[in-house]
C-alpha cells in the first residue's frame, strides 16, 4: 500500500539546501562565491598536480570550517556518487596500462597491470570529484536560491553590452527555479491521480530501471502541463509590460564589500598556484627529491 | 478625442476569431459594443466558453480584434506605440494563482512590472511597499512566493498589477480557485480599491460576488446577452437559467418567501438585505405582512 508521504515531492525539492549558520561565508556577495566556485571547477579540471589539488582541498575544507558546515553534511552529497566514482577510478587504474607505453609497472598479476601513471590517474579522478563536490556543497549550503539568481543576474549583466542575451539567460535561470515547485506540485497531482487508478509508486526495493519505467507514464502529461503553465506565465509577463530586457531597472542591487574582494583575490592566487604547480610538474620534482634524499 | 469625455474603456463592433483564416477557426466574440466608465465596478458573467476571458484579453491588448476596435483611455489597442500605456492603465489578474508569479520572492514579483517600465530604483521601492501594504502582504515581502497560500498568491498578483499604477483592474475568475476565506479577503481588497476609485471588471461564476458590483454584463456565445444593475439582472431568473447561469441564494430565498408571504420583497440580493427584510417582517407582524 502506498503511503501518503511518498507523494509529497514539494518537501523533497531542495535546490537550495541552505544551512543558515550566519557565518562569514554566508554573508559574502553571491557573485564572489559564484566566481570562486567557477574558478575552482576550472582549476580542478586543468591542474594535474596532486600537490596543487591537495592545496585546493585544504582551502575547501577551511571554507567549510569557516562556514560552520559539518563535514558529514558536505560529504552527504558525495555518497550517492561514490560507487560510480570508485568504478571509474578502478577502470582508469586497470585500463590505462593496456594502452600506454613507457610507464613504470608497479604491480602485475595475470592480465591485470597497474602502472605509476594509471594509479595517478585514478587518484586524480577521485580527488577532482571530491573537491568539486565539497566545493559545490559549500556553495549551496551557504547560498540561498534567491542569492544564486541575483548573483547570476548581476554577473551576466555586463555581457549585455556585448550584445549577448545576458538578461534572457538570467531570466531563464530564474524561471526554471520558479518552475521547480510548480512541477513538483503537478507531478504530485498526476501521481495521485494515476495511483487512484491503480498505478503503484510504492517505494519498494526496485532497481533504477524499474523505478524509471514506473515514472514514464508521468512524462507526457507533465510535459503538456509545463507547456500550458509556460503559456500562462508568458501571458502574465506580457500583461505586466514585459518587452525584453531593454530599459529594465532592478529592485535588488548587490553591494560588494572588502571581504568579497579579499576572497576572490585569494582564490585567484590559489588557482594560479595550482596551475603553476601542474605546469612545472611539481609532483615529479617532489617525488625525485624525496627518493634521492630518503 | 477629448480626454475628459472619453470613457475608460470603449469597445465598438468587436469580433474575435481564434486561428482566424484556418480551417480550425473558432469564433469567440461576435460583435460586442460596450463602454465602461472610470470608477465602475462591473461583473462579467457567462457560461464556460462564452467569451469572458477573450473579452478581458482585449482590454489590455493581449489580443487584438479580428474586426472592430477597442479604446483604452482614448488609445486604440491596435496602436503599438501605446502598448505600454494601455497595459499600465489596465492591470490583469488571471485565474491560476501559481502561473502568474514570475519571481521567486514576493517583493521581487511585485517589482517585475515597474522594472519593465524602467522606474528608477527609489521609486520602485516605494511602489512595491505601497502595493504590498494595499493588499496587506507587507509582512511576507521576503517570503518565497511559492510558499504563499492560493489567496495570498492572488493578492500578490493584484499587488503586481497595482505597482504599475493602473486605473483599471481586470479579474479573470480570480477567485475561482480560492477557498472561502481567500475569496472573502480578495473581494475585500478589491472592494477597498474600488472605493478608492479603481475601475474593476471581474469575470466570475460566483453570483454573490456579482451581486456586489454596480453593473452586470452577461455574455452568451460571444455576444452581449444582458446588461444592467444586479437587481434588474437577477430578477430575470428564467432568462439566466436559459443562459446556464445561477442567481444569488438570497435572491432565490426571497422569491420563495414573497410567493408565500404577501408583501415580502422579491428582489433581494445579499444576505444582509434578506436579514433586514425578515427582521422588519418579524418586528411588525401585524402591520407589514398579511
Ligand atoms: N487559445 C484558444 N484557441 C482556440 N480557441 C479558444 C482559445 N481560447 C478560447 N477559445 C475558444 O473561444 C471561446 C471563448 O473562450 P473563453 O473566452 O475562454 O470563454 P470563457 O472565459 O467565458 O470561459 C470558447 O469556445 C473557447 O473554446
Ligand atoms: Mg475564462
Amino acid at each position: 500500500m502506498p503511503m501518503a508521504s511518498e507523494f509529497e515531492l514539494l518537501g523533497r525539492v531542495t535546490i537550495g539546501q541552505y544551512l543558515p549558520t550566519g557565518s562569514l561565508v554566508h554573508s559574502l556577495d553571491p557573485r564572489a562565491k559564484l566566481l570562486v566556485v567557477l574558478l575552482l571547477i576550472i582549476v580542478v579540471i586543468v591542474s594535474n598536480s596532486l600537490i596543487g589539488l591537495s592545496l585546493l582541498l585544504l582551502a575547501v575544507l577551511a571554507g567549510l570550517a569557516v562556514a560552520r558546515i559539518p563535514l558529514r553534511f558536505a560529504l552527504a552529497g558525495l555518497r550517492p556518487m561514490l560507487p560510480f566514482l570508485i568504478l571509474l577510478a578502478l577502470l582508469q587504474v586497470f585500463a590505462i596500462p593496456q594502452y600506454s607505453i613507457g610507464a613504470t609497472v608497479i604491480w602485475h598479476r595475470g592480465i591485470l597491470t597497474i602502472t605509476d601513471r594509471s594509479l595517478l590517474a585514478g587518484i586524480l579522478l577521485i580527488a577532482r570529484f571530491s573537491i568539486m563536490a565539497l566545493g559545490l556543497s559549500l556553495f549551496s549550503f551557504s547560498t540561498t536560491t534567491t542569492e544564486l539568481t541575483h548573483g547570476i543576474e548581476h554577473l551576466v549583466r555586463p555581457l549585455q553590452t556585448l550584445r549577448l542575451p545576458a538578461h534572457e539567460f538570467a531570466l531563464v535561470v530564474n524561471i526554471a527555479i520558479r518552475f521547480l515547485p510548480i512541477l513538483a506540485e503537478e507531478t504530485e497531482r498526476l501521481m495521485k491521480a494515476q495511483a487512484s487508478r491503480g498505478a503503484d509508486f510504492g517505494r519498494g526495493r526496485r532497481n533504477f530501471v524499474q523505478r524509471t519505467r514506473l515514472l514514464l507514464p508521468l512524462l507526457v502529461p507533465l510535459f503538456l502541463v509545463s507547456l500550458r503553465r509556460a503559456d500562462q506565465l508568458i501571458e502574465a509577463m506580457e500583461a505586466r509590460c514585459y518587452l525584453g530586457g531593454k530599459g529594465r531597472t532592478h529592485l535588488i542591487r548587490l553591494q560588494e564589500r572588502l571581504p568579497d574582494y579579499v576572497v576572490v583575490a585569494g582564490a585567484l592566487g590559489l588557482a594560479t598556484g595550482a596551475i603553476y604547480l601542474s605546469r612545472v610538474n611539481a609532483d615529479r620534482l617532489l617525488w625525485s627529491w624525496l627518493s634521492s634524499h630518503l | 478625442m477629448d480626454g475628459a469625455e472619453e470613457p475608460l474603456i470603449r469597445i465598438e463592433g468587436l469580433h474575435y476569431t481564434y486561428q482566424a483564416g484556418t480551417h480550425r477557426a473558432v469564433p469567440a466574440l461576435c460583435g460586442i459594443d460596450l463602454t465602461i466608465h472610470a470608477g465602475e465596478y462591473v461583473a462579467l458573467l457567462g457560461a464556460n466558453g462564452s467569451g469572458k476571458s477573450t473579452l478581458l484579453r482585449h482590454l489590455n491588448a493581449l489580443l487584438l480584434p479580428t474586426a472592430g476596435n477597442v479604446w483604452i483611455a482614448g488609445w486604440n489597442t491596435r496602436d503599438a506605440t501605446h502598448l505600454r500605456n494601455v497595459r499600465t492603465t489596465v492591470g490583469m489578474v488571471f485565474q491560476v494563482p501559481d502561473s502568474q508569479i514570475v519571481a521567486t520572492v514576493v517583493e521581487e514579483d511585485v517589482a517585475f512590472g515597474p522594472e519593465n517600465l524602467g522606474i528608477p530604483e527609489d521609486e520602485l521601492r516605494q511602489r512595491v511597499d505601497w502595493a504590498l501594504s494595499t493588499v496587506r502582504l507587507s509582512e511576507l515581502q521576503h517570503r518565497a512566493s511559492h510558499l504563499l497560500s492560493a489567496g495570498q498568491k492572488q493578492r500578490l498578483a493584484i499587488a503586481g498589477a497595482l505597482a504599475m499604477h493602473p486605473r483599471c483592474l481586470l479579474l479573470d475568475e480570480a477567485t475561482a480557485m480560492l477557498d472561502p476565506v481567500g475569496r472573502r479577503q480578495l473581494l475585500e481588497t478589491v472592494g477597498h480599491l474600488h472605493q478608492d476609485g479603481m475601475t474593476v471588471v471581474a469575470a466570475t461564476h460566483n453570483m454573490a460576488e456579482a451581486a456586489l458590483t454596480q453593473r452586470i454584463i452577461v455574455l452568451s456565445e460571444g455576444q452581449l446577452a444582458l446588461q444592467g444593475e444586479p437587481r434588474a439582472i437577477f430578477s430575470q431568473i428564467e432568462t439566466l437559467r436559459a443562459l446556464h447561469l445561477d442567481v444569488p441564494h438570497p435572491t432565490l430565498l426571497a422569491r420563495e418567501l414573497s410567493a408565500r408571504v404577501d408583501g415580502f420583497p422579491a428582489d433581494l440580493l445579499t444576505i444582509g438585505e434578506l436579514a433586514d427584510a425578515v427582521a422588519t417582517y418579524l418586528g411588525e407582524p401585524a402591520g407589514a405582512a398579511i
